[in-house]
Parts: C-alpha cells; structure tokens; sequence
C-alpha cells in the first residue's frame, strides 16, 4: 500500500468528494484538511487539500507528493496532466456533464453551455486517455450515478480495485442519495479500462 | 492478411469512389475507405492531444471560479 499514492480524480462536481468520503468510511487512510469548509454545495465537506489548490503547487512542481504516499488525495481531473513520474492508484469519477454544469452553475454562476460542454467532455476524454498511456498509473473508472443507484456493487468494484481492504460495509453509509441533487435520469459518461 | 468487416455504404457513393480511383494507387474502394478513415481517425487523435492556449484559458477560469486554482 505504502508504494502508491492514491488519487481520488475526475471534473470538478463529479463526485470526487463523495467518493473520498466513502474511501475515509471505509476505512482506507485519506489526507485531507480543513481549509475548505463544509457549504451547500458539499455539506459532508469536500475532502481537499490546501483548499482545493493542489493544481497550482503541481504546475509549479512544489507538491510533496511523497508525503502522501499509501494515503488517497483528490486532485481534481486537469491538475493530472501534471502529476510527477510515481506509482499511483487513481479513481476517477465520470457523472453526466449536464448534471455536472448543473451544480457547476449553483457554485460559480451561469455557464456557457455551448462553449464548456465540449470543452469539459475534451478535458475529460483527454485525462482518461492520459491515465490509460502512462505505465505508472492504474486506475478505475467509477459513474456518479451508478454509485448513487447501487453503491454497494460500485463499491465493491471500487473494493477489489484497492485490494480488499475497505470496510464496505461503512463506505456505503457515506452515500447518502438525499445529498445528491442535479441527477438527469437515464444518462451517463461511460467509462474505460476497469469498468 | 488483416480480419476485415464488411460496410456498406450507397450506391452512388461507392459509384463515385471507382471513377475517383481509377488511375490512382488504390487497388479497390475498400482500400481507399481505410486509407481515408484511418487519416480522418488520426487526425481526430491528435486533435484530442492538445489545447488551445484559449482552451486551456476557459478551463482555468472555470477552475478559478470554482476555487480550484489562483
């Protein structure tokens, strides 16, 4: 476990930090702080590092990534185009990208829609391409939907991607569906290798 | 030889493509279909590789807005 460093990843307001919350009720360690307070838009907290701005200490390759080594971090899905050579474990969440500009739009204001969404589903085939090249990554694909529908088969999968060692049981209380709003039935972003 | 998959496509297309070839290096039209989607696929790749200096531009701002970048 010590010889990776695990990333929880995926476009911001995709479920990334639901999905550090399960990981830390599961049982698996999770490094996290409190500069970045619970709010409306993430009432169980958003699970991050110096506030969510990792991404600006890894362009200017001043983050300690080996201080979190055995341990899952969220990097959201654009500071992994410049994650340092390793041996990382990543789960990357997909959600459909209306519902993700949904909730996008609460956070930060109204979005043009037809420019960002092929801009967003580029960056998104982009890391997931990225993952899939780099020998020193291996990761899982996980939708936010899915999770929300069936979290126990999803965690599960999620489960054998990590060895076994999560306490399921736990993580599936961390999934609340009553948190997650802006769900559009019946669409989703698929996914790739390990799915 | 490769598997290959058989396609259709319309008469008066593939019509056009004979009359095209003829004279050329390519032996059928199913030799020139391949050669021109695997062109069109790798240009489609490449494409996907990069960014725009604009592109990466609206993302950071979007990232800005949502407090995951200075």
């Amino acid at each position: 476990m010590e010889e990776y460093n695990y990333i929880v990843s995926g476009l911001e307001r995709s479920g990334t930090s639901m999905m550090m919350q399960i990981l830390y009720m599961g049982g698996f360690p999770v490094a996290f702080d409190k500069s970045r307070k619970p709010d409306v838009h993430n009432p169980k907290g958003y699970f991050e590092l110096e506030g969510g701005k990792i991404i600006n200490r890894l362009m200017d390759g001043t983050f300690p990534m080996e201080k979190y080594r055995g341990k899952f971090i969220k990097i959201t899905a654009y500071g992994l185009k410049f994650l340092p050579e390793g041996k990382y474990k990543i789960v990357y969440m997909t959600r459909n990208l209306d519902e993700i500009m949904d909730s996008m739009e609460k956070m930060s204001g109204p979005i043009d829609r037809e420019t960002e969404k092929p801009l967003l589903d580029k960056l998104n085939r982009y890391i997931i391409k990225l993952m899939e090249r780099r020998d020193d990554i291996d990761y899982i694909i996980v939708k936010y939907n899915e999770v929300i529908k069936n979290p126990r088969k999803e965690i599960e999968r999620v489960n054998e991607f990590l060895g076994g060692i999560l306490d399921v049981d736990s993580a599936v209380k961390a999934v609340d569906p009553k948190l997650y709003r802006n769900v559009r039935e019946g669409i989703n972003r698929e996914g790739a290798k390990n799915e | 030889m490769k598997d290959m998959s058989e396609i259709e496509i319309p008469e008066t297309l593939a019509k056009k493509i004979e009359d095209m070839i003829k004279d050329t290096s390519f032996n059928s039209i199913s030799d020139y279909i391949t050669y021109v989607l695997e062109e069109l696929l790798e240009d489609m790749e490449e494409e996907e590789e990069t960014f725009s200096e604009e592109e990466e531009e609206k993302i950071k701002e979007r990232l800005r807005a949502l407090g995951y970048l200075d």
